[in-house]
């Protein structure tokens, strides 16, 4: 750890910092561009200058490029450095339009902060400047070149770092263009980034454009919603408006970067059809009637029909702590436990990873240092997409890829396919589990491993299945010994699932569910954030379950089918209109802080006018609650976020960091489990002759949240069907051929794509939920189907 | 694309291309190509390029625009690059250049009305030691002065009616 003193400071530092970090850990403010700590330093905007007094090197050099030493004195304050600082800035600054007033970046913009503070503050600079045309780079950036300082962080961003191939750099020396080769939707989903990166106003937020100054926004430490993964952001909300996204910084998940669909997924807590009021059967009533409300035909129906007669849903989209709550409600109407999900295999997926996960599960850190993954049944981009970043540099740090899967999956990397049927999956893990050979045909995955250093499986939960979960973590134990960890990660469907499936312990799923609502047992539902009647894979089963109901309560910000069918709906808070807690995918529990609170967006009620002038003394829309809050005050308990933490810590032992976690920081991991349930699945039959059809998450239009975000319309896919080559051309469809999907008592007329990297004998159809589409669910063994071509285009 | 390359050239240059490790290498040797072929590399150039190499049009264009020999925008027969760097301004480029103006009737970046030449700066041409310098083509011209530039055009131009 190498001492060495700037501007008169003593720091010690680890091995290869470089000398602007270590002017940075002493509070010392370094002008820089093209360094970044994600993308490390190249030593090409020169304006990291420092002089360099004593020790190995000497003169003015780029702090950047300077691995700090012992015995090293180095001075940012020195006159030369500070004039050649302002020159090279002055330099920067020659082309750049005096047009702050009208940027976005203005106010968070890095060129505006070191200028001022390189002492540049004159323009000196009379001539002409260069200027360019600009290009339309989609539906998320806009795009102002003449702003641009050449710092290259949105290429090293885009290209290095994301894999993307369609933005660049074009020319050279002064006629540098950063752009596409012609005008055109960036293709990278991980595009956004660019505007986080971009140090001035050339790539800012195209949804956001205009619409407030960084100052003027209410911003928040928070955690995304739109995966399992819970990625570190920082929503930004002002008018009672969620404005914007933008990348908060986790080093053991997200790294500094994250996908577009969670930065433009936040639209949903906008959406103008949102529950605002609660309501009885239609009727607006006051909050204490709701709750009142609630209480009497809970206690009604447990005076007739028995406490068994109230069932609990809760969702992996809820709070640790509400879910907790609902729990804890249960508990004192001496009713069953809840039932955490709407989907049963989903449900039992996510628990079958609780049981492990938490000692032998990878973050997202580790999967980047990794240097061999078995993507096993995952398809990252759709499922969790900063994995797929997350593999992309393990591949940069010399990294291998397998990929085990039925489906074309794509990683913005190379990696080796090995195309396999779904129900092979579970079996090839299990023969990972017992240690035995593997087929000849993936003897060249038997050796990566037996070779590899820092292996990591990783999965996914919607394909394996609790068995092939189970499996795929028995197999990773098995491999994993002192001398070579060996990790997992799998991807679960929801951004709490896994907190959700921890509190599910042993308690029901919803099949369990399903057979006491035919049985008439269950005269009330109360359902914490979830939307059965979208999710639940068995819809006709559970609409005559619902008909038999006498009271269906919905906690949900959502406009859910299931709020719609509710005879109460009380309107709970989004993610960023309140703080809790969530559990990701490797269990690691992530505190998130409240941006703003609750109304209605004062775009709605202004009319896009002026703010109405039409004065109360309440906030328009404003009435929604924490639904932690609601349980909270349900169960008589204190409204305190802190208490219910430590009384939830004390009751589940593999939680007890939770009452010390807080929005900063990295999270806590949950302690590992008990690892009952590693039991390896059978071998099963080989499925007939017909084809199957699979039913597949994709980036955008499958999550819940972000599908009902606008600024994602233009990129949400159409629905189609997706059939191997080789099977299509025995049944004689070409490409984009409109044909008839059978599966399921359903019939469907769809576009055909046509892919040879899938496995053979397998139909894919994306889920895409308010399309007709919504009815194939996911996370189910594949469905029988029969496709036939209904006409060419 | 056909008019860009012949069939048996791009045959070539995929023989060429399966043959390296990494297709990049090849970027420069596939637009020259082109180049050429065409005179120039439209934007189909840069596509078939591409599709050759198998990278994006924009991997392609970075290398295309990076070098001021690939020639993006139509160009006359023969284009002149002058030396505009250090060597060559200390011997008197700047008034070659302007007599080239003169002579040519046109500025930097055109093209005479003949189609025959067009007029570009270059950075330095590896000519020092016969600065000033300038390029023709594939020829390279040192110790240049008025009189000898008036003589290397009138060459030039002979050669392009014959
Ligand atoms: S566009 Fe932005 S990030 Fe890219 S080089 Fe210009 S200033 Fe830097
Ligand atoms: S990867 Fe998942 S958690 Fe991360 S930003 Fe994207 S949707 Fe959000
Ligand atoms: S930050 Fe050091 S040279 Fe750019
Ligand atoms: S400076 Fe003109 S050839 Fe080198």
């Amino acid at each position: 750890m190498p001492t060495l003193i700037i501007d008169n400071q003593s720091v010690t530092v680890p091995e290869g910092t470089n000398v602007l970090e270590a002017a940075q850990q002493l509070g010392i403010v370094v002008p820089h561009f093209c360094y970044h700590e994600a993308l490390g330093a190249v030593g090409a905007c020169r304006v990291c200058a420092m002089l360099f007094i004593d020790g190995p090197v000497k003169g003015m050099q780029m702090s950047c490029m300077v691995e700090a030493k012992d015995g090293m004195v180095v001075s940012t304050e020195a006159p030369e450095a500070v004039a050649y600082r302002s020159q090279v800035i002055e330099w920067l600054m020659l082309n750049h339009p005096h047009d702050c007033p009208v940027c976005d970046e203005g106010g968070e913009c890095q060129l505006q902060d070191m200028t001022v503070a390189s002492g540049h503050s004159v323009r000196r600079y009379s001539g002409k400047k260069r200027t360019y045309q600009n290009q339309d780079l989609g539906p998320f950036i806009a795009h102002e070149m003449n702003r641009c300082i050449q710092c290259y962080r949105c290429v090293r961003t885009y290209q290095d770092y994301c894999g993307g191939t369609d933005y660049g750099v074009l020319g050279a020396n002064q006629r540098l263009y950063f752009g596409r080769f012609r005008d055109g939707p960036l293709e990278s989903p991980f595009a956004g980034n660019l505007v986080d990166i971009c140090p001035t106003g050339v790539l800012t937020n195209k949804p956001y454009r205009f619409t407030s100054r960084f100052w003027d926004l209410q911003e928040a430490l928070s955690v995304c919603p739109h995966c399992s993964l819970g990625c570190a952001v920082i929503p930004g909300a002002r008018f009672r408006e969620l404005q914007r996204v933008r990348a908060g910084v986790n080093p053991e998940v997200n790294g500094w970067f994250i996908c577009d669909r969670g930065r433009f997924g936040y639209d949903y807590v906008n959406h103008p059809d949102r529950p605002r009021t609660p309501l009885l059967h239609g009727e607006e009533l006051p909050w204490s009637e709701a709750l009142e409300a609630l209480q009497q035909r809970l206690s009604e129906l447990i005076d007739r029909h028995g406490s068994d007669s109230i069932a609990l849903l809760g969702s992996g989209r809820a709070s640790l702590e509400s879910n907790y709550l609902l729990r804890r409600l249960g508990e004192q109407l001496g009713t069953a436990a809840p039932v955490y999900g709407s989907h049963a295999a989903r449900d039992r997926a996510a628990r079958a990873v609780t049981d492990l996960a938490a000692k032998l599960s990878a973050s997202l850190a580790e999967v980047r240092s990794s240097d061999l993954l078995l993507v096993m049944g995952a398809d990252p981009l759709a499922e969790g997409p900063m994995l797929a970043l997350a593999i992309r540099q393990a591949v940069r740090n010399g990294g291998r890829v397998m990929l085990c899967d039925p489906r074309p999956v794509e990683l913005p990397c190379s990696a080796e396919h090995l195309p396999c049927q779904p129900q092979e999956l579970p079996q090839l893990l299990r023969i990972l589990a017992a240690g035995e050979n593997l087929p000849a045909n993936l003897q060249p995955l038997a050796d990566a491993l037996q070779q590899a250093k820092r292996p990591v499986l990783i999965g996914g939960s919607d394909l394996l299945g609790a068995e092939g979960s189970a499996a795929l973590l028995a197999a990773a134990q098995k491999l994993n010994s002192a001398e070579r960890p060996c990790r997992t990660m799998i991807l679960l469907p929801e951004t709490n699932s896994f907190g959700a499936a921890l509190l599910a312990g042993d308690g029901p799923d919803f099949d369990q569910l399903l057979n006491d609502m035919d049985s008439g047992r269950i005269k009330a539902l109360l359902c914490l954030e979830a939307d059965p009647l979208t999710d639940c894979p068995d819809r006709k089963r559970l609409l005559q379950g619902l008909e038999q109901l006498e009271f269906l309560a919905v906690l949900d910000h959502l406009p859910s089918l299931t709020a719609k069918k509710a005879d109460l709906l009380l309107p709970t808070t989004a993610v960023a209109e309140g703080a809790g807690t969530l559990v990701n995918n490797e269990g690691r529990m992530q505190a998130f802080a409240q941006v703003f609170s609750p109304g209605e967006p004062l775009r709605f009620t202004g009319q896009g006018g002026h703010p109405p002038r039409n004065f109360s003394s309440t906030t328009p829309g404003a009435l929604p609650c924490q639904a932690w809050a609601v349980l909270a005050e349900l169960c008589g308990l204190p409204v305190n976020l802190a208490e219910i933490r430590r009384e939830l810590a004390a009751k589940e032992p593999r939680l007890a960091g939770l009452p010390e976690l807080s929005a900063e920081g990295p999270g806590q991991r949950v302690l590992p489990g008990n690892g009952a349930s590693s039991s390896v699945p059978p071998a099963v039959a080989t499925a007939d002759e017909s084809l199957q059809l699979l039913v597949c998450e994709t980036l955008y239009g499958s999550e819940p949240l972000s599908a009902l975000s606008a600024p994602l319309d233009p990129v949400c896919p159409h629905p189609y069907v997706l059939l191997q080559e080789l099977d299509a051309a025995r049944l004689g469809i070409a490409a984009d051929d409109l044909v008839q999907l059978t599966a399921g008592g359903q019939q469907l007329a769809l576009p055909a794509r046509l892919s040879s990297r899938m496995a053979e004998g397998l139909v894919i159809v994306p889920r895409l939920r308010g399309t007709e589409l919504e009815s194939f669910y996911p996370g189910q063994p594949p469905l029988p189907c029969r496709v036939e071509k209904v006409s060419t285009p | 694309m056909s008019e860009l390359l012949p069939a048996e050239e791009i045959a070539e240059l995929k023989r060429q291309i399966a043959a390296v490790h990494e297709p990049r290498e090849l970027i420069v040797e596939v637009l020259q190509a082109v180049q050429q072929h065409h005179g120039w590399v439209p934007d189909a150039g840069v596509e078939l390029a591409a599709k050759l190499l198998g990278l994006s049009p924009l991997q392609v264009d970075e290398v295309a625009t990076f070098y001021d020999k690939i020639y993006r925008s139509p160009v006359g027969r023969k284009v002149i690059h002058v030396c505009d760097s250090i060597c060559c301004w200390s011997r008197g480029a700047e008034s070659v250049y302007r007599h080239l103006q003169q002579c040519l009737g046109i500025a930097p970046g055109e093209t005479t009305s003949d189609g025959l030449f067009t007029l570009l700066p270059t950075c330095c041409l590896g000519a020092c030691g016969e600065a000033p310098a300038m390029r023709i083509g594939d020829r390279l011209y040192g110790e240049l002065t008025v009189e000898r530039v008036d003589a290397i055009l009138a060459e030039e131009r002979q050669e392009a009616e014959v």
